[in-house]
């Protein structure tokens, strides 16, 4: 299982834009969700989800907004905005070329 | 960032930044509704909900550090930081006024005291004068000293053959001071002139802001009368007038000059008295005359001419001249020095000195600030460990007590501003007058640059140690800790210790330096002038040529003035003089004497020569020691008589008796003999810590060049109470003769010592705030090694020690510290001797009783410093100390 903390800061905030593209969601969700969908390989600990979170705001690539979910609680939702949205598509394009690259790599086959 | 980014992100940053408490609030909300989230799921998972809670608490983490790492990631931390430490500051000062207050106060005096100085020593040192290129103008000079002048005014054939015949200066020029009277503008006014070579202005690279400077062809004796004027008198006297040029004044009633150009604002040459500037008018006669010495030269080194290869090439030509004309020039050298360090004089290393003095109480004063600041800092270990725990970087409290001290430092910094503003005219004096700021305090950007600077790095100096230290504590034994007792450790102690030790050796240096002044000024003070200036009127009034060309009419002039002041009620007697003491150094020329074996030029005697009146001895109280002073016999006509000083008597009549004998004036062997009628006391011409030249006094109206210039009036109260009495005598023989510089003579005096009384006072202050400081020092810290060690002084007692023991360990303690103290300022002190040696006076620089004077108060200061917590340690009682934790 890859610890959290092996991925590289913009990996985390790439995925991280991905999970908030397709719906908007409070962090809690927004970690599940990661955990769900990669089967429990990726995995954010809640010591590097907030600050990410708090750092791709700061940058104008997701918004906030404090809303009330299913059982009453306030929490803040997240959701991408535009800028964000082609911020995503910048760094997905840049992490399909590297890991491209890394694969040719590593298929070569040994002497 | 693109500008939609901006848009985005600025107000979101600006939330940040001011909308603080609510943005807190919600990250609090919001990483705790994460923790109740992720407990719900723990709960959904099977765990039990305290162990839900846990685990997830214990997966956030510390939340409070949570929130600081989501803070960073906003990146406007470093201002919020810096707010909140400055506020933070605040709060720490206003919970420990009296630390502040005279944490501030220390600091302000020596902050304020070092802008001060600063500016003094700015204008004498630094502030560039205004000519172009002013470090390439140099002043040249005869050295006469086998006659006593070591740096002589030259004469015109000195300064033309310099001109001509040097390899190493673009130019130079000549000038020589001259008084004018102004008629037909108003009231008749005497304007200061400085005659100047046509080149001058040229040489010194300023150009008239209106009209032109003087033509080659005005500058002859056949040109036209003409004259430039200063910025202020073009403004005072004419109104700003802007067609001023080709106007024409009446100067001296004599001749009708032709103004032709004015200087720009704020220009002075050669300092603020010089009003107008008229041409030299050297004629080819005066152009090798070298028997006259009244010049003032400058010169313009050429570019990449060193001062040396100047001297060097002037020391030729003056070997030359002294060969081609070996009467005049015999033993005559030349020499340049740099025309700021003439304008200096002696000032330059009294400003250097005082610099010195005022950065030590700073440093003194930043050392004490320190201290304390340690002393504070043990105690608040508790408080800073606590801060570390809660999730503040080391980095981030070190910067928090360097925002502390850098404030209290920026604080006092301020309030040393104003007291330096207050105190920049005081100190006036101490800045010669061709160097003075023309308007204002003095104080502009280099200053405030300067004080700005001493502030911050001040407060990093003594900010730097106490956050040193503090960022090395162990985190656990800190909280752990619950009194004083905790380790501000051996380290601290010692850096203390250090701190003290430094304090009292530049207190001791500082001392040592300024009992050395202000003996010196004690010295010059106490020195018989050789005449009793109380209650004597000074008056200068010197007349006017050509109006005065007569010795006749000058003649009558005095005497009837002199009969009329006499008759003034109050006036015991009065008396006129070419010069009075303190206003020349030279008027001075060659005689021969009879019977003795004839001396070459080079050897001959070159006494000063003062012409006066008959009861001049008595008005200014000279001492007649031989012989008789000059009376009615003295007449015009009579034969002429003489004077001679003591030291006169001394050098060139050896061991002889000198009344009777005879001399000449040396020249033509035709010149009439002078017979010595009397001796007279020494009087201090120079200046009161000058050696006394020899001089002669002769009747003025013997003779026919050097006229007097001044009156000297002796009353029987107050001089200044005739002041207005004796103008009016003046007027009422001549009306239009110009009265100029009234004062009383005691007061010429205290002007000459004015400087070197104000630097005696200045540190004679700074060595006393010194040693304050120093004994603050020491008391603090002797009084904190008490409290850190009442247990085991405590102990001491139980085990059966006396209070004396206790009384001797801590003296001891505080008087090794003060004696390492002295050990290392003598040193320093006597390190820095030479440098004092030439300004002082009739006491060496390591006079070993003033050493040891300042040692012992010194080492007792610091006893009276060890005294309370000696007593308080005495007086510790052990039941409670040992209880004490």
């Amino acid at each position: 299982m890859s610890k959290p903390s092996d991925l590289v800061q913009g990996t985390l905030d790439m995925l991280l834009l991905k999970i908030l593209a397709l719906e908007p969601l409070n962090g809690f969700a927004v970690s599940e969700r990661l955990k769900q969908i990669s089967g429990d390989v990726l995995q954010v600990s809640d010591g590097s989800l907030y600050p990410a979170l708090h750092k791709l705001e700061q940058e104008g690539w997701i918004s906030a907004e404090w809303k009330t979910t299913e059982n009453n609680r306030r929490a803040k939702f997240y959701s991408l905005t535009r800028l964000g949205r082609r911020q995503l598509e910048k760094e997905s394009e840049n992490w399909s070329r590297l890991s491209t690259a890394i694969s040719r790599v590593v298929k070569l086959k040994e002497a | 960032m693109r500008p939609e980014h901006w848009i985005y992100a600025i107000p979101l940053r600006l939330r940040s930044l001011f909308r603080r408490r609510e943005a807190d609030q919600e990250l609090d909300e919001e990483l705790r509704c994460h923790v109740e989230l992720k407990t719900s799921a723990n709960i959904a998972k099977g765990m039990t909900p305290q162990e839900a809670r846990r685990a997830a608490l214990l997966e956030m983490g510390g939340i409070e550090k949570r929130k600081e790492e989501c803070r960073d990631a906003r990146h406007v931390n470093w201002l919020q930081d810096l707010l909140q430490d400055v506020r933070y500051a605040f709060r720490a000062f206003v919970r420990n006024p009296a630390f502040f207050f005279f944490a501030v106060a220390v600091l302000a005096l020596g902050i304020g005291a070092n802008t001060a100085i600063f500016t003094v020593a700015y204008n004498v040192l630094l502030r560039p004068l205004p000519y172009r290129n002013a470090d390439r103008l140099v002043m040249v000079w005869e050295d006469d000293s086998a006659f006593g002048f070591p740096a002589n005014t030259p004469s015109p054939g000195n300064f033309a053959s310099w001109k001509s015949q040097n390899s190493v200066f673009s130019d130079v020029a000549a000038m020589d001071t001259q008084r004018f009277d102004l008629s037909g503008q108003g009231d008749p006014e005497q304007l200061l002139a400085t005659e100047i070579t046509a080149n001058m202005f040229p040489l010194l690279g300023v150009k008239p802001v209106l009209g032109r400077n003087i033509s080659p062809e005005e500058d002859t004796p056949a040109g036209d009368h003409v004259v430039i004027l200063s910025h202020a008198v073009w403004l005072a006297n004419f109104g700003g007038d802007p067609h001023i040029v080709g106007k024409q004044i009446w100067l001296n009633n004599f001749a009708k000059y032709t103004i032709i150009g004015v200087m720009p604002r704020g220009f002075i040459f050669p300092d603020r008295e010089t009003q107008i500037w008229t041409p030299m008018r050297f004629s080819d006669k005066d152009l090798v005359n070298f028997g006259s010495h009244y010049l003032h030269v400058v010169a313009r080194l050429k570019p990449g001419v060193s001062l040396s290869s100047a001297n060097a090439d002037l020391s030729i030509i003056a070997k030359r001249l002294q060969q081609e004309h070996p009467q005049d020039n015999a033993k005559e050298g030349a020499f340049a020095i740099p025309l700021r360090d003439r304008l200096a004089g002696s000032s330059r290393l009294a400003a250097m000195i005082l610099l010195g003095a005022v950065g030590f109480v700073l440093l003194i004063a930043c050392a004490n600030v320190a201290n304390l600041l340690l002393a504070r800092a043990a105690g608040r270990q508790k408080e800073l460990a606590m801060r570390m725990a809660l999730g503040a970087g080391r980095a981030r409290i070190v910067r928090q007590l360097l925002t502390e001290s850098i404030l209290l430092s920026v604080i006092a910094g301020t309030a040393g501003l104003l007291l330096a503003l207050s105190a920049t005219p005081f100190l006036a004096n101490l800045i010669p007058a061709g160097l003075a700021p023309l308007a204002g305090s003095g104080i502009n950007a280099y200053v405030l640059t300067f004080l700005v600077a001493v502030s911050i790095f001040c407060g990093v100096l003594f900010g730097l140690a106490p956050a040193l230290r503090i960022s090395r504590l162990d985190l656990v034994n800190a909280i752990k800790q619950s009194g004083a007792g905790s380790g501000v450790g051996a380290a601290g102690m010692r850096m203390r210790d250090l701190l003290v030790v430094a304090e009292v050796a530049l207190a001791l240096v500082l001392f040592s330096g300024a009992t050395l002044m202000i003996r010196s000024f004690i010295n010059v003070r106490n020195l018989d002038p050789g005449f009793r200036p109380a209650h004597v009127l000074a008056v200068e009034t010197e007349l006017p040529f050509p109006k005065y060309q007569e010795v006749s009419r000058r003649n009558a002039f005095f005497q009837q003035t002199l009969e009329r002041i006499n008759h003034l009620p109050g006036v015991v007697a009065s008396g006129c003089t070419t010069w009075l003491p303190l206003t020349n150094r030279g008027g001075a020329f060659g005689i021969v004497i009879e019977g003795q074996p004839p001396l070459g030029a080079g050897h001959l005697p070159i006494p000063n020569v003062r012409m006066i009146s008959s009861n001049y001895i008595q008005a200014i109280g000279m001492r007649l020691v031989e012989g008789r002073a000059f009376d009615d016999r003295d007449a015009a006509k009579s034969p002429l008589v003489a004077l001679i000083n003591q030291t006169a008597a001394k050098k060139f009549w050896g061991g002889q008796d000198p009344i009777g004998t005879r001399f000449r004036h040396f020249g033509k062997d035709k010149n009439p003999s002078i017979t010595v009628v009397g001796v007279v006391a020494d009087v201090r011409q120079a200046g009161l810590d000058q050696p006394p030249r020899p001089e002669i006094y002769v009747p003025y109206d013997q003779w026919d060049f050097f006229a007097p210039g001044y009156i000297a009036v002796r009353t029987t109260g107050d001089p200044m109470s005739v002041a207005n009495a004796v103008r009016e005598q003046v007027w009422a023989v001549d009306k239009d003769q110009p009265v100029t510089h009234v004062m009383p003579l005691e007061q010429m005096l205290a002007d000459y010592l004015a400087p070197r009384e104000l630097q005696s006072s200045l540190l004679g202050g700074f060595a006393g705030f010194a040693l304050l400081l120093a004994a603050l020092g020491i008391y603090a810290v002797l009084a904190f090694s008490v409290t850190q060690r009442t247990q085991e002084i405590g102990v001491r007692v139980t085990l059966g020690a006396q209070q004396s023991d206790i009384l001797r360990q801590i003296l001891t303690q505080g008087l090794k510290l003060a004696g390492l103290g002295v050990v290392i300022g003598v040193a320093g002190a006597l390190a820095l001797s030479q440098l004092l040696a030439t300004l002082l006076f009739g006491v060496s620089a390591t006079d070993p009783l003033m050493l040891a004077g300042a040692v012992a108060v010194l080492l007792v200061v610091a006893m009276v410093a060890c005294y309370i917590p000696a007593r308080r340690a005495m007086r510790v009682d052990p039941m409670v100390a040992l209880r004490y934790e």
